[in-house]
This record gives structure tokens, sequence and C-alpha cells, in this order.
């Protein structure tokens, strides 16, 4: 509202009343700077609170899973049946009791004097007596990477595929679809199940077998973007706007596409987590000596009478890090959403 | 309508031929056969019942022959077994599993709406992102996790439940509410997003400058438009429940068709293996076409022009 | 003619991530018994948030009514809860909007869709209202209504949506109607039968209408009198010929200039008023159309302007009204429409209490 109200009328100074000069360039200026696509979008992400918790929460996991092996001084292969079953201790954090650090195990009776073991293991050790700190994060660097390598290949799969399905759209474009629906009908799992049967399994196969059916979402949504991108294109021509802005239209679609790209990227992370810790559980994930979340969770199970945090540790890694990328890639899906651009 | 049932069949024709063909090749590429326990015969013996399966033909006869008895419903025979046909072993096991997948989808899917109506009408205050938390934990904590926490919290620490086995509908209560989670989340999720749209569409504003009442905007109006969509979800829901029950009868001791999937897959019992996926992709095939048609019996659009909405 | 309905100092705004947008900033009219206003301006003007504030149908979260009331009825709209405004919205003031082919409920057939009001504000018994809902659709000219009842919206044209739309909107004989751009998804010829088909029934229900449109040649067509509209304000308002023949704000100019019409000289030039609407997260000091004006006076810059009245029923938000402001000529092609009006004052008098 105009601070200034009218002043008094009659008293107003004649030079008020002077025409003023009116410059054409100053018609054109737009009065706020419009932000781009990319700073609106980041500016919204970062007020989303979950997306930001779930970026903080990546960025941290992954550093345990770069550093977190080296710093325990064993490797997660490493056999030691004395030291077999401990529960976690940790220094300091044993102090507080309340705490699952102190070395106890469910009935209160300390391991380590039991078995006379002077070293601190941080999340304690296995029934082969295998430390289960650099374990848990050797795991979690192979969950990750099995979980980007699968996106990444389902992304340049379903790119492709969807492109050229989309972009030259008619009889190639149908015959496309008509495929990518009938692999549609069928449920992931068994493909992947199937599949790991006949290749034994390892990271490589387990990753492979993801990827045979994974990539169809990708393409999908591909092709909608690019179908849209097209449509513009035509109402472009009709209003006849010329070149630049055509430039400009570019430049705000591309990254629509890419937006959506990394959307999908960004759910497809944790499926893919998630998949591969469910093979480990029916017996065709990793198997030992290797690690993954996935596996330490099912070997877990066999324990969670009695030593439950054999359990307990990996699987709040594993919700932990699908929880992140879930809450970022919500958060990316509502920060590129045009329509709740105010 | 008519076009579109059609269009509709010959889809899921097509998906099961196609999952029945591949499923036939990595068959022939796995090792094992119904001689698989049964190396003490002589290889005289042996030869009579790879003739009496077959298997001395070639690929294509084979494979034509594969295709008829499925036609006929025979999937196979079990090679750890003795040789007990596929379908009767699923006969055997499939009760537990469809007991605790229906209450999981019925619990999951009424819990799960009322979740996302909530989070709708209370949108941005405290209510929704609480609502919607929940429902984003539900679908990052795999069933597993889940699973173990709930046996581990209300059956060992606290002995509400008991902990494994099947014997009346205490047993069914925790896995079904494990089995259930995920449902309620994506349930949730989906029934928030549609609400919310449809609560801020041309049609909403038209009713409610007509007088109607917010508690009639939401009843005869909004929720009716929410919950057709819902349908669609019931096949990857299905797909959901199968993967979740291969998990949760594991650690719940269920004798269910998942259970013995699994420990089909431990003994490596191919012949078995084939014929419970044949039968899961066949029901998931089959789940999808029927929400097909229902969808377009419901939704009115479709209804009447026969399947291409406006 | 009493009037049926009165704005005064109306200001609405929106909470956005950027800030508080001031899309309506004082607005005042009225609206007499079985007239037709018009309010005319481009989009951004806040023509179809004042008619939404009068409804109260701008849902608190994104918005509200900062100051100003809506007297109707004897009642300030701006103060009833939502439970009494449900018994005006649909029974004394009606609202139809601009797409037919979203603004009816796709899986509710029609019938029970224009039953919906007659059932609830007029407590009609199924069978009552299904008889009176026919009768409707009869008015409002569509074929068939019997067989057509329950049939659902996409089974119908965009026309004939609309006049669905209609019928329901009137079903309840509402004192006043609001039209915001009913016609502008339409094709032509179908737009001029949904403009007849109001027209006749405003004479036989004596509704009030106000009508949003930005279309100069619709407004010739159905008002009575006519509002322009620009960056939240009302700059104009003015019978309609004193509108078309006696224009005094630079931005009604430039909607008049802007216009084809047969009538004017070939060799004359189209004018489009250059620039862009201004941004109303931080309205502009003084008079919001300066800056696009070429008429723009320093003054224009520090201080908004004044109401003036040109006549009894003309009144003109400008500094050009004032006495010591230059003598202007509006352009070409608006001197040449300009006819004497008969109501004018001597000297445009100052509205006080602005």
């Amino acid at each position: 509202m105009n601070a200034d109200r009218l002043p008094d009328l009659n008293h107003l100074s004649d030079e008020l009343f002077v025409p003023v000069e009116r410059k054409e360039e100053q018609l054109e200026t737009i009065e706020r700077p419009s932000l781009n696509n990319w700073q609106d979008a980041w500016i919204r992400l970062k007020g989303n609170k979950g997306a930001v918790v779930g970026l903080i929460l990546i960025i941290l996991i992954s550093l345990m899973a770069i550093i977190g092996p080296s710093l325990s001084g064993h490797t997660y292969k490493e056999q030691n049946v004395a030291h077999a079953k401990l529960p976690p201790k940790i220094p300091v954090l044993e102090k507080i009791s309340w705490l699952p650090f102190n070395g106890k195990d469910q009935d209160g009776f300390d391991m380590y004097k039991a078995k006379n073991v002077k070293e601190y293991y941080w999340f304690g050790t296995d029934e082969l007596g295998r430390d289960l700190w650099t374990r848990t994060w050797y795991g979690t660097r192979i969950s990750i990477y099995i979980g980007i390598l699968a996106a990444a290949i389902d992304l340049l799969i379903g790119v492709l595929y969807g492109g050229i399905s989309g972009f030259y759209g008619g009889k190639v474009d149908d015959i496309m679809q008509r495929i990518s629906e009938v692999l549609m009908g069928i449920p992931q799992l068994i493909i992947v199940i199937l599949f790991i049967l006949v290749i034994q399994p390892g990271i490589m196969s387990i990753t492979l077998a993801m990827v045979i059916t994974g990539w169809v979402n990708m393409a999908r949504i591909v092709r909608g973007q690019i179908l849209k991108l097209k449509n513009q294109e035509f109402v472009l021509a009709s209003r006849t706007l010329g070149a630049s802005n055509a430039r400009l239209i570019v430049k705000h679609l591309i990254p629509n596409i890419v937006g959506q790209i990394v959307i999908t990227t960004m759910f497809t992370v944790p499926n893919a987590i998630f998949t591969e810790a469910f093979l480990s559980f029916i017996g065709l994930g990793i198997r030992p000596p290797e690690a993954s979340l996935g596996s330490l969770v099912n070997d877990g199970f066999k324990s969670l009478q009695t030593n439950p945090y054999m359990l307990i540790i990996p699987s709040v890694i594993i919700s932990l890090l699908i929880l992140s990328f879930n809450l970022l890639a919500d958060g990316l899906r509502d920060a590129l959403d045009p329509k709740m651009r105010k | 309508m008519l076009r579109y049932i059609i269009r509709r069949i010959v889809y899921m024709l097509v998906t099961m031929f196609v999952i029945a063909t591949v499923t036939f090749f990595l068959m022939k590429l796995l090792p094992g056969s119904p001689l698989h326990n049964q190396e003490k015969l002589s290889p005289d013996q042996q030869k009579i019942i790879l003739e009496k399966y077959g298997l001395n033909d070639p690929l294509p006869v084979q494979y034509v022959r594969y295709m008829g008895n499925l036609v006929k419903g025979d999937l196979g025979v079990s090679f750890q077994y003795n040789n007990r046909p596929v379908s009767t072993m699923i006969a055997e096991r499939i009760g537990p599993s469809a007991v605790l997948g229906f209450q999981a989808v019925v619990f999951g899917t009424i819990v799960g709406i009322l979740l996302g109506i909530i989070a709708a009408l209370k949108y941005n205050t405290i209510v929704d992102y609480g609502a919607t938390t929940i429902a984003v934990l539900g679908i990052s904590i795999p069933s597993f996790v889940f699973a173990g926490f709930l046996q581990y919290f209300l059956a060992v620490k606290f002995p509400i439940f008991p902990v494994a086995d099947w014997g009346g509908f205490k047993y069914t209560v925790l896995p079904s509410l494990a089995l259930s989670v995920p449902v309620i989340a994506t349930v949730a999720r989906f029934m928030r997003t549609e609400l919310l749209e449809i609560l801020s569409s041309d049609y909403i504003m038209l009713a409610r400058a007509k007088g109607v009442g917010k508690r009639d905007i939401i009843l005869k109006h909004a929720l009716r438009n929410a919950l057709i969509p819902i349908i669609t979800l019931l096949g990857p829901m299905i797909v959901n429940i199968i993967t979740g029950s291969l998990v949760i009868e594991n650690i719940f001791g269920i004798p269910g068709l998942g259970d013995q999937f699994v420990r089909s897959i431990m003994t490596n019992d191919f012949g078995m293996i084939m014929g419970t996926t044949l039968f899961y992709s066949a029901l998931f095939i089959f789940m999808v076409f029927v929400v097909d048609i229902l969808y377009g019996v419901i939704d009115p659009r479709i209804r009447l022009t026969g399947g291409k909405k406006s | 003619m009493e009037n049926i309905l009165e704005v005064k100092n109306l200001h609405v705004s929106f909470d956005t991530h950027a800030g508080e947008v001031q899309a309506v900033r004082g607005v005042n009219f009225e609206l007499k018994k079985g007239e037709t206003l018009a309010i005319v301006g481009e989009s951004g003007s806040g023509k179809s948030v004042t008619t939404k504030a009068i409804m109260r149908l701008i849902p608190s979260s994104s918005g509200s009514i900062k100051e100003g009331e809506i007297l109707f009825a004897g009642k300030d709209l701006t103060k009833l809860s939502d439970s009494e405004m449900d018994q005006i919205r649909g029974k004394e003031i009606s609202m139809i909007f601009q797409d037919p082919m979203t603004s009816l409920n796709p899986t509710m057939t029609i019938g029970k869709q224009i039953m919906e009001p007659l059932r609830k504000h007029r407590k009609l018994s199924k069978v009552e209202a299904k008889k009176k809902a026919i009768d409707l659709l009869h008015l409002v000219g569509l074929p068939q209504p019997e067989a057509r009842f329950k049939q659902y919206p996409h089974q119908f044209s965009g026309g004939q949506r609309q006049r669905i739309v209609i019928a329901i909107a009137l079903a309840c004989n509402p004192k006043i109607l609001i039209a915001d751009e009913p016609t502008t998804a339409l094709d032509v010829t179908i737009q001029a039968q949904i403009l007849e088909l109001m027209k006749d029934l405003q004479q036989k229900m004596e509704t009030s209408i106000i009508f949003i449109t930005h279309d100069l040649g619709v407004v010739a067509n159905v008002a009575d009198r006519v509002a322009v509209m620009y960056g939240g304000q009302i700059v104009e308002i003015g019978t309609v010929d004193e509108i078309f023949y006696d224009p005094r704000h630079p931005y009604t100019w430039g909607l008049l200039a802007s216009m084809p019409s047969m009538e004017i000289d070939q060799n004359e030039e189209l004018k489009a008023i250059p620039g862009t609407p201004p941004d109303l997260l931080r309205p502009p000091k003084g008079d919001a159309f300066a800056l696009r004006s070429e008429y723009a006076l320093k003054i224009d810059f520090k201080y908004e302007p004044p109401v003036y009245k040109v006549s009894d029923t003309h009144l003109v938000k400008s500094w050009l009204l004032h006495p010591e402001a230059p003598e202007v000529e509006p352009p070409e092609i608006v001197k040449q429409r300009i006819r004497l009006m008969p109501g004018n004052y001597k000297e445009p008098l100052l509205v006080k209490g602005v």
C-alpha cells in the first residue's frame, strides 16, 4: 500500500504536472529478477526439511562408507574365533549405561571380561569373530555401489530408449512402446531371481539382473518429456516468435527433462539397494566373506534372540540409507514441480 | 468398452506367453533335472525317466509340449520332492499366503486411505508432515527389517504375540502387519497427492460456488474421484505382497507359498522355482488385467467412450 | 435503482514464497439490480480475484481479504463464516468459470450436478428437483434434456457444457451471477449463442450480472456499465457509452486503441500497449500504469492519483483530471469515436475520502 497517501490537492507544485520522458527500454525491464528454473528449485529444496535431512544423511553415510573400514584396524574378513559374538563396545559411550555400547550382552553379562578381550569392537563381532564395524561400513560401500551402478545403467538405457522412441515417433515409437508395455507387465523381481539363478550371484550379476527390466520406467519418463517438448515446439512455430525465443524454450525445457531424469534416478537408487538386500535375504545375494547391508541383516536374523545388535545395526543403517534417498528424491520432485511454483 | 476389454486380454496373453518362453529357455540353461536326487539309479533307469519327461527330445518339441502343458495347468515337477507336481505343491501352500496377503491389502488400503485423507485435509500442517513422514518411512524401511523389529519388540521382548508358526488368528497379526506397511505407505502417498490435486481443481471450485458445504465437497465430490485411481495401485501392490511374503513367511515360520519358494531357491530345486515363478507371474499379470477392467468399469469416461480418456 | 451489491475499499493479498502479493488494492464499485457490469482488464489486473473474494472462494492458505467491505442484502460478506457463506453461494450469488471442460465433475451425471443446489438450497425432493432440473436444461437450450439427464460431462461439447454450467448457476434464481470469462474458451459462433442466452435469461430472471472479460467486443454486446481494472485497482468506471465514447484514462485509451474494428481508417496503426503488467509484490509508487503510459506526469510516480467524477456515473482515477494537469489528446483512433456525453459535469469533481 502506498505509504504516502494523497497530499493536499490544492497545494501541489506546478512542476509535478510536467510530463515525463518515457524511454522504451525502461518498459521492458522486468521488475523482479526472475529466478531461473534451477535457482527457484534450489530455494524450494532448501526449504524442504525432509530433503535437507536426507541429503545430510546421505553424505554422512557415504563418508563413513569410505573411511569407516580403515578406522578400526581390522579388515572385513579377518576372523578371530576367540573374539566371536562380542556385543558393541565404544569408549566414552560405554559409560552411558542406557546406550547399547557398553560391551554387555542381553543379560548384562560382560562378554569382554569373560573372554579376556582388551580391544574395543565398536559394533561388536559376528559368530566368526569378524569386526562388525568394518564389515558394516564395507557392506554399506557395496550396497551404495550397487545402487548407484544399477541406477546409472538404468539411466543410460532408459534415456536412449525413451529418447529414440519419443523423438522419432510414428511406427518406431509404436513398436518400442508395445515392447516396453509387455516388459512392464512382468514383475521385475521374478526376472531378477531367474537371472541370478542362471548366473551365479556376485556384484556384477546382481546389478545386471536388476537392469534387465529396470530401465523401462526411465524410458517412459524420458519419452513423456520429449513428447511434451515436441508439442511445445509446434505451438512455438505457430506463434512465429522467432529464433531467440526458441533458444529460451530450449533453455527451459532441457532442464525440465534433466530434472525428471534426476528425480527418477534418485528413486531408482534406494530401490536397487532394497532389491539387493532382498536378494541377500533369500540367499541370492552377496556371499560371505563379502558383505552387503542386506547380507548382514540376513546374518543378523539368525542371532535375533541372542545377539540382537547383529541385526539392529545394519538394519538401522540400511533403513536410514534408503530413507534419506527417498526424502531427497521426494524433495527434488516437489521442488521441480512447476505447479508448485508460487 | 468392448474394444478396451479385448485389448487388455491380448496384452495379458502376450505377456504371459513371453514370460513362459523366457522361463523355458532359462530352465534349459540351469543345471538340475528330475534326476536330481536319483544318482543311485542305473543309466538305463535314468534314461527311462528322461524319456518320461521328454528331456531327450529336440528343443522345439520340448517347447511346444511345455506350452501345451502350461495351458493345461501343468507347471512341471519338483526336483526335490520326488517329482511331485508343482501345481499340487502350490495348491497345498497357497492358503496361508492368501490369508496374509488379503489381510495385509485390506488393512493396508483402509489405513492408507485414511492417512492420505488426513494428510491432504491438513495440508502443510504438523499433521500433514507427520503423516507423510510415516508414509516415507513405510516405503523406506525394508519389510524384513520391519518384520525383525516387530518380532523383536512384540514377540521376544514383550511376548504379546507368538514369535512364529501358524495356528490361528493371532499368528497372522504380526506377519500381516509387516506385509501391510508398504501398502499403507504407497496408498497414503498416492491418496494425498490425488486429493490435493482434486481439491484445487475447477470443478471443486464450482461445487463450492454452488454452496456445497465442506463436508459434502469431500464426501460427495472429492473422495469419489480420488478413490477411483487407487485401483491402479493394486497391480504393483500384489508384487509387493508377493515379494514381501517371501521374506515375512520365512521370518515368522508361516507354511506358505513364499516360504516354499525360498526353500526351493536354497535347495536349487529348479523345477519348483520355475513353476512357482510362472505361477506368480501369471497371478500378477492377471491381477493387472482385472484392475484394468475394473478401472474401465468404474470410470465413466472410459466406460462410455471405449477407452479414450478425453 | 437500488444497489444490490456494494464493494468498498477491497484489499486482497496472497502469501507466496517471495512475500505478499497485493492482487486487489482498494476496489470500490456498486452493482444495481438487473444490470450487467463488465469488468475488463488484462491478466493479473485483479478482476478474477475481486469476484472470487466476493464469493469468498479464496482458500485461506493462499490469501485473504486484508481490508474492505462487501455489502449484500444488508450483510457484510467479508465477516460471514464459511457455513453462512454456503447459504449464499449458489442461492443468492452464483458464479460460472472460464473453462467448461474442467468446470464439471467428470464422474457425476449432469443431472445430479444440477439437482445439487436445488436440493440443498430449495430443499426440493428428488422428484421435484429432477423436474426443475430438466426445465432448466430446456431453458438454457440443451436439446433432449430428459434423455441426456443421466449422461456425463465428457459426453457433451464445450458449448453444451457451458450451458449446463449456466443452468446450474441459475437454478435457484440468484440475485447476482458472476461470470468469469465464460466465453473465452469457446468458438466465436458458440460465444455469440451463449451471450444471447445469458442476456435472455437475465431479462427473464432479473438477475444482475458481473461479467469479467478482456474482450471489448463482448463488453459492447452485453454491458450496461463497465469497470476498467489495472494493477489491482479500478482506474475507470462508467456506462458503456461513456467508456466507449468518452474514455478519460490512458489505459482505457490503450485498450480501445488496440481493438481492431471496421470503422477505423485503414491507414491508422493499431496501438499496442507496450511493457508488461506491474509486479504486485512490490506495487509501484503512485500510478500503477504510469510506466507504460505516454501521458505520464512526474506526479504519477510520486503519489497515487485521486478519483474524479466526470458525470454521475463516470469516475476516473487519474492525475490528468487535476486542474493543473496539462491538456492531453487521446490517440487518434479513440478521438475519432468521441461523442459528447450529456450527463457530464462542466468540470471533473474530486471525490473525497479516497
